[in-house]
Parts: structure tokens; C-alpha cells; sequence
């Protein structure tokens, strides 16, 4: 009796496991050179001296103390993302209110929003590069003489580069914080609204008690990702200042890719990569579970 | 009947009108796809013995590459080896690179590469010399291909023993020019005169012209890279630092224990920075060597002591204000009396994990024959060219003697024969060169004297060096 069925259930038992394997082939694809990378970090691995090559247990790590640009490059990795998610996180969330109300030409304005979120941040940062050549004939300079202000040294000096590297990151990354809060917006109650109408509230109350705590699970997901991004943030950087001038701009992703890829130190590139990722790691795993929390209880 | 017939006529009229059509251009097409070979065949050697063979190139994207791409068929048809190529900006094309040759995988068989970085591939033995193919008369055709065109410098440059701390221009050759460029100053010859401001032969008088142009012109005096990485250092700075000390100061010692801090170099950085600092423009810290060739060729600066070959952008009044106003000079000499210019060459080498050989020796032969360079330096604008017969060609005689008024050829001609790879042989140079720049920032922006800032750095180097052994 159990015969007929046999193949029929072995089937049932390898479906799943079928249906899944794409998925299991890219989870291995992406865990082995992690893993690599653990291991490498771990070794004194020299691209071009492959005779040196050993296991050197956690002395990249300690070496990494020794480092005169470690503790800068992490302090300005952890404040540049700190900083970053607060003016971001706070802009997009006046420019999605901006959006979500009756405002003059809002649908060319959406559409227009999206365009920096197509450019490759490269690309963004060299068009910001020429635009803020420290001569009058850098636009921005240009447009500043018409207040009498200017002309700015925008990266050639060490605290107007870190700045000008944060106004080419937050150009590149607000509209996408503002959409994931407008479409927050939108997928909101109409209820709780329109209960405080007969209430009588308005303005700033209905803001403060109803929106901001209904759009707490969206404004949490966005931070999420910009935390996640300002702490990896490589390519801005390397297009605009190389890290410079005077070490301002240099962060941890930086130092990891003069490591590895300038200087073929492949064991410290991957230490200093560790040391990111563990940051990341951690900054979002606090943040998924604020986000759950708050997620549970607006859906109450 | 009579209709029918006409249409008849009319079909074969049309029939023969589209195959004598088709016939003409098939013709034309198998006279387009046949290229001439009757000049390499002049060579006595047999180019078709390892027909069948196949070989990848790796390629930097550099004008040479735009002119070798189109002419890759007729290395096809000469010798019946297949080509595949790969064209990576520059960055990425050498990160590449070092992982290919360092991994044997042999990925490329045929590289770009050049003086101070065969000094990285050749200490391991990544790179194979090249002498054995070129003195093997079945494979090279030596009174054909003329080795002796090539500017004997040049040839020396990529010719290195093996020791670090020294030994360029000994032992194996493992590469061949395709190009060269040697650092020079460009000035604004109308400006020079206008406000009489003298060329400068020292660098005291460097720094004083910088400033009296920004007095008197208001434009910044004179254009520096400045970015906090080698580039910075690698071409007018360095000339300038080895000048400046008659070529007897280096920046490591035979034993490879760094000498940044040496009073004689601490010296010269410090008329440079403050010259910068003065004179130059205010984002030096930013700038790369595109920023101040374009900033120059806008008008926008007084001198650029910077690659010679620039001028080729200031001579065109496409994309240059300044054409016919530049003038050409040796960069100021040190006490002694003369120049001494960095030098660098993009060349081709052969990986150690190549599986073809004879055949990549035939595609570099075939490369850096007389006729391929003269296309890539007429047709292409790849400039300097590492032959002199290239260089003699009236052709390009007639581009490079038109800058300047002529001053362009001599001040480059005069630079070569005392111009030479500028940098300590060591495979370390790219991580020295970048400490040696973010030392100069730490100067620029006063956070350390230079006597404080140049021994850190030699602190730095030193620890490095010793770590990976390189030091005695």
C-alpha cells in the first residue's frame, strides 16, 4: 500500500529543499568569502610576499591599536553616522511632510526627487567635486558672492571637507529616506485623524501624538539603513578627498581599502573590515529590534 | 504577352544588378578585412609558427590602448594568434593585475606596466625577463624590430638586478616602452614677460615667481598636486626634492631604513609647502594632477611643474586658453648645477604564468615595432614617444616642435639626458609614496613642523619595512 506513495512523499521531502536551493547556492555564495575574509584577517596574507603568509591568530587586531589612524578613523566612522542619521533621518522626514501635503506641482517634484538616487555615488560625488572647486569658478562660490559670502575652501581644508563630504552623502540619500516616509505617510489611518478633528486638535498636537508615533516603525527602518550605509560610506569619499586633507575624512572603509587594495596588506584590510562590519552588525541589530518593538505596538 | 515579357526583362535586369552589387561588395569587404602586412613581413622570422595559440592582454586605459585596440586584427592575421583583451581604468586594472600575477593564474599573459612597478612583480617572480625572446633569432628579427630606436634611458629605466635599494638600469629587462614622460615647468610665458618675472633656476626663485604672479596677475602663482597620496609625490615634488639635492639625497638608504627626515629633504619641503601654501591654489590638499592641468589651461595659474606631455592639452585651443602663451623649462637644478627628473614609461612585460610565450613574445614584438608606435603617437597622440624614430618622424615633428615655439622638444630633449626613475627600488614604493604625502599635509596645515612630520614618517616606513623584511 505505502508503495505508491513512496515516490510521492519522497518528492514532498526534496520540494522544499529545491524551491530553496537558489537561494541556499547565494547564502553560500555570500558566506564563503566571508568566512574568508575571518580567516584572512586572522593571517599576516601579503598579496605580493606570499612567503610570509601565517597564521597570526588576533595580532592584526592588536596591530590595528598600534595604528596611528585607527582610533581617528573610528571615531569619525561612529560620529560621521551618528551625524548623518539625525540630519537625514530629520530632513527626509520635513521633505515627506512637505510631499504628503497639497503643494503646487507635488507629482514633478516626487518624480524629480528619485534622480539623485539614480546616480552612482561616484558619479555624484565628482559632479559635486567640480561644483565645489575653491576658485569663482566653482558654482557653489560663484552662487555664494551673490549673498557676499565666499569663497569657501570646500574640501581643501580639513572641517569644511568632512562637511562638504556630508552635503554630497545627504544630496545623494534624502530622497530615499523621504520615501520610505512618504509612503509611511500614506499607508497611515485616516481614523485616529479624523478623531482628533472632533477633538478639536490641530497643528503641532496631531503631529507630536499621532503621526510621529504611527510613522515611529518607518522613521526607524530608514534610520536603520542610513546608519548601516554612513558607517560603510567608501565611494563618496574616495571620489571626493582620498580620506584627506590631513587624514580628515578618513574612515574606517577607507583605511581598509588602502589596506587591501593599495597596499595588498590583505590580512589588516580584512581586520579593519572585521572591525566595520562588527559595528554595523551591531548598530542594526539594535535598531531591527527597536524597529519590531515599535512596529508591535502601533499595529495594536 | 507583351506586358509579361517586359516584367521579365525587368527581373533579370534587377537579378544581375543585385549580385553584380553583392559581387562588388564582397569585394571591397575582403579588400577592407586584408590588412597589409608587407611590413611586418619584412621581419625573417616565421610569424605563423604558433598559429592557433590564444592570448589575453591586460590593458590600462591609456591612449596607447585606444590606438593598439583597432589594429589587434592585423596581429591576428599576421600570425594566426587568437587575442582576448581586458581595458580596466587605472586603479582597478592594477589591483587586478597583482592578484592575477600573484595567484599564477595567468589570467593575462601580456601586461601593461612600467619601471617602479616591475620593481613589485619582478622580486617575486611574477614577470619573466625579456632578453631571451628578443636575443633568439628563430623569434626575433633583431635588425628588423631595431631595439637600438628606442631612447637607450628608457630601455635602461625598465632594466633592474633584482636588489632593493638599487640596481635600476642593471640586469634584466622586463618591459619595453611604449611611452615616456619626465616632469618640466610649464609657465605663462605672457605673463612672465608682461609683469617681467624671471624663469626660475632655483626653487627659492620657483617659490618668488609663484608669488609674484599671484601679486600681479591674481591667479594662483603655480599648480601642485596635492591629494593625500602618491601621485602627489611621484612627479614634480620628487624631481624637485632629487634636484634640489643634486641627486644625491634618496628617499631610503641601501639598506631601506627611510631618510624623509634628512635636513637636506626637510629643507626642500618646506620651501615647497610654503610655497604652496602661499602661491598655490587654495584647495591644494584636493587636487589631482587632472585638477591642475585643467586649472592651467584655463588661465587660471602661473606655472605647473608637472608630466611634460600636458602641453599637448594646453596647445589645443579646444580645450585650452592659454595656447601659444606657455612656455617650457627645466625644472630649477640644485646647487650643482642640474636637473635631475623623474622618469616614467608605460611598458609591456610577459606574466611568469603565461602559457604561451613565444606567442606573447610575438604580440609585444608586433606592439612595439617601429610602424605600431608611429600609428599610436600620429594617429592616437601617445605622447612622448619611446622611440626616436617616432620621436624624428616629421609628422611628429611637426606637432611637438609647434609648442612653445620649439621649446617644448629642446627643454624635453635636454630633461631626458639626465632624467632617470626617480624613486629607491623597492616594492613598498605606493605605501612610502603615501605616507610621504600625508606627511606634507601634516605640514600644509601647520599640525607638525616639518622636521616632526617628516620623522613620523620615517618612524612609519621604517616599522613597515621592517616588517616584511625589507630592510638588511
Amino acid at each position: 500500500m505505502s508503495r505508491p506513495h513512496a515516490p510521492a512523499r519522497q518528492r514532498d521531502a526534496i520540494l522544499p529543499y529545491l524551491l530553496l536551493s537558489p537561494g541556499l547556492l547565494l547564502l553560500l555564495g555570500m558566506l564563503y568569502p566571508f568566512f574568508l575574509g575571518v580567516y584572512y584577517s586572522l593571517t599576516n596574507y601579503y598579496l605580493q610576499y606570499p612567503h610570509l603568509f601565517r597564521f597570526i591568530w588576533l595580532r592584526n587586531y592588536l596591530k590595528l591599536l598600534e595604528d596611528p589612524l585607527f582610533s581617528y578613523s573610528l571615531r569619525f566612522t561612529l560620529g560621521y553616522a551618528l551625524v548623518a542619521v539625525v540630519v537625514q533621518v530629520g530632513l527626509g522626514l520635513a521633505v515627506a511632510l512637505l510631499l504628503n501635503s497639497r503643494i503646487i506641482g507635488r507629482g514633478v517634484i516626487r518624480g524629480m526627487m528619485l534622480m539623485p538616487l539614480m546616480m552612482p555615488p561616484v558619479i555624484t560625488a565628482l559632479m559635486w567635486k567640480i561644483m565645489m572647486a575653491s576658485t569663482k569658478a566653482g558654482i557653489l562660490n560663484y552662487l555664494l558672492s551673490f549673498l557676499g559670502l565666499g569663497p569657501v575652501n570646500w574640501l581643501g581644508a580639513m572641517n569644511s571637507a568632512i562637511v562638504s563630504v556630508f552635503i554630497i552623502d545627504t544630496w545623494g540619500n534624502l530622497p530615499f529616506v523621504a520615501i520610505i516616509l512618504l509612503g509611511g505617510l500614506q499607508s497611515l489611518p485616516t481614523e485616529p485623524y479624523e478623531a482628533a478633528r472632533v477633538d478639536g486638535a490641530a497643528g503641532w498636537g496631531v503631529f507630536r501624538y499621532i503621526t510621529l508615533p504611527l510613522l515611529k516603525p518607518f522613521i526607524i527602518l530608514a534610520a536603520t539603513f542610513r546608519v548601516m550605509d554612513s558607517l560603510r560610506i567608501f565611494d563618496v569619499i574616495y571620489a571626493a578627498t582620498v580620506g584627506g586633507p590631513a587624514d580628515a575624512t578618513m574612515n574606517l572603509h577607507m583605511r581598509a581599502f588602502f589596506y587591501a587594495f593599495q597596499w595588498y596588506q590583505m590580512g589588516m584590510g580584512m581586520a579593519y573590515a572585521m572591525v566595520l562590519l562588527i559595528l554595523v552588525f551591531l548598530a542594526s541589530y539594535l535598531l531591527m529590534g527597536y524597529w519590531r518593538r515599535a512596529a508591535e505596538q502601533t499595529s495594536l | 504577352m507583351k506586358h509579361r515579357m517586359r516584367t521579365r526583362r525587368w527581373m533579370i535586369a534587377a537579378a544581375f544588378l543585385i549580385l553584380g552589387g553583392w559581387i562588388c561588395w564582397a569585394a571591397v569587404e575582403a579588400l577592407a578585412a586584408e590588412p597589409d602586412l608587407t611590413y611586418f613581413r619584412q621581419a625573417k622570422i616565421n610569424w605563423r609558427q604558433f598559429e592557433g595559440q590564444k592570448l589575453t592582454i591586460g590593458l590600462n586605459k591609456h591612449p596607447y590602448t585606444e590606438s593598439l585596440l583597432p589594429l589587434i586584427p592585423e596581429f591576428e592575421a599576421l600570425t594566426g594568434i587568437k587575442v582576448e583583451y581586458l581595458i580596466l581604468p587605472e586603479n582597478e586594472y592594477f589591483a587586478k593585475l597583482v592578484a592575477d600575477l600573484s595567484n599564477a593564474r595567468g589570467e593575462f599573459t601580456v601586461i601593461m606596466t612600467g619601471p617602479m612597478r616591475n620593481w613589485t612583480y619582478a622580486a617575486p617572480g611574477w614577470i619573466l625577463p625579456l632578453e631571451p625572446f628578443l636575443n633568439d633569432p628563430k623569434l626575433t628579427d633583431k635588425a628588423w624590430y631595431k631595439p637600438e630606436d628606442f631612447f637607450p634611458g628608457l630601455i635602461a629605466a625598465n632594466r633592474w638586478n633584482g636588489k632593493i635599494g638599487g640596481g635600476t638600469g642593471e640586469g634584466a629587462l622586463w618591459s619595453i616602452p611604449i611611452m615616456c614622460e619626465s616632469y618640466i615647468l610649464a609657465y605663462r610665458k605672457d605673463i612672465f614677460d608682461k609683469y617681467k618675472i624671471k624663469v626660475p633656476t632655483t626653487y627659492e626663485e620657483l617659490a618668488e615667481a609663484a608669488r609674484l604672479v599671484k601679486k600681479n596677475a591674481g591667479i594662483d602663482g603655480v599648480m601642485a598636486r596635492g591629494t593625500p597620496n602618491t601621485p602627489t609625490i611621484s612627479t614634480g615634488y620628487i624631481s624637485g626634492a632629487k634636484s634640489y639635492t643634486d641627486g644625491k639625497w634618496a628617499e631610503a638608504d641601501q639598506n631601506m631604513i627611510a631618510r624623509l627626515s634628512d635636513p637636506r629633504h626637510v629643507n626642500f619641503s618646506k620651501i615647497w609647502i610654503d610655497m604652496v601654501r602661499e602661491s598655490g591654489p587654495a584647495n591644494w590638499a584636493n587636487m589631482t594632477w587632472y585638477d591642475g592641468m585643467e586649472t592651467f589651461a584655463a588661465g587660471q595659474a602661473g606655472m605647473y611643474p608637472d608630466c611634460d606631455f600636458f602641453a599637448q592639452t594646453y596647445e589645443d585651443p579646444k580645450k585650452s586658453k592659454v595656447a601659444g602663451k606657455v612656455g617650457y623649462a627645466l625644472l630649477p637644478p640644485g646647487p650643482g648645477g642640474r636637473t635631475y627628473s623623474g622618469l616614467w614609461t608605460w611598458a609591456l612585460g610577459m606574466s611568469k604564468a603565461t602559457k604561451n610565450k613565444e606567442a606573447a613574445w610575438y604580440f609585444i614584438q608586433w606592439a612595439t615595432s617601429q610602424r605600431t608606435l608611429l600609428n599610436a603617437t600620429v594617429e592616437f597622440r601617445n605622447y612622448n614617444p619611446s622611440r626616436a624614430s617616432v620621436m624624428n618622424d616629421p609628422r611628429t615633428q611637426k606637432v611637438l616642435g609647434s609648442w612653445g615655439n620649439g621649446a617644448y622638444v629642446k627643454t624635453v630633449q635636454e630633461n631626458l639626458k639626465t632624467a632617470r626613475v626617480a624613486w629607491v627600488p623597492n616594492p613598498e614604493r605606493g605605501r612610502l609614496g603615501d605616507i610621504w604625502a600625508r606627511a606634507l599635509h601634516e605640514i600644509y596645515f601647520k599640525r607638525l613642523s616639518p622636521e616632526e612630520a617628516m620623522k613620523r614618517a620615517d618612524e612609519e616606513i621604517n616599522k613597515i619595512f621592517k616588517d616584511i623584511g625589507l630592510q638588511k
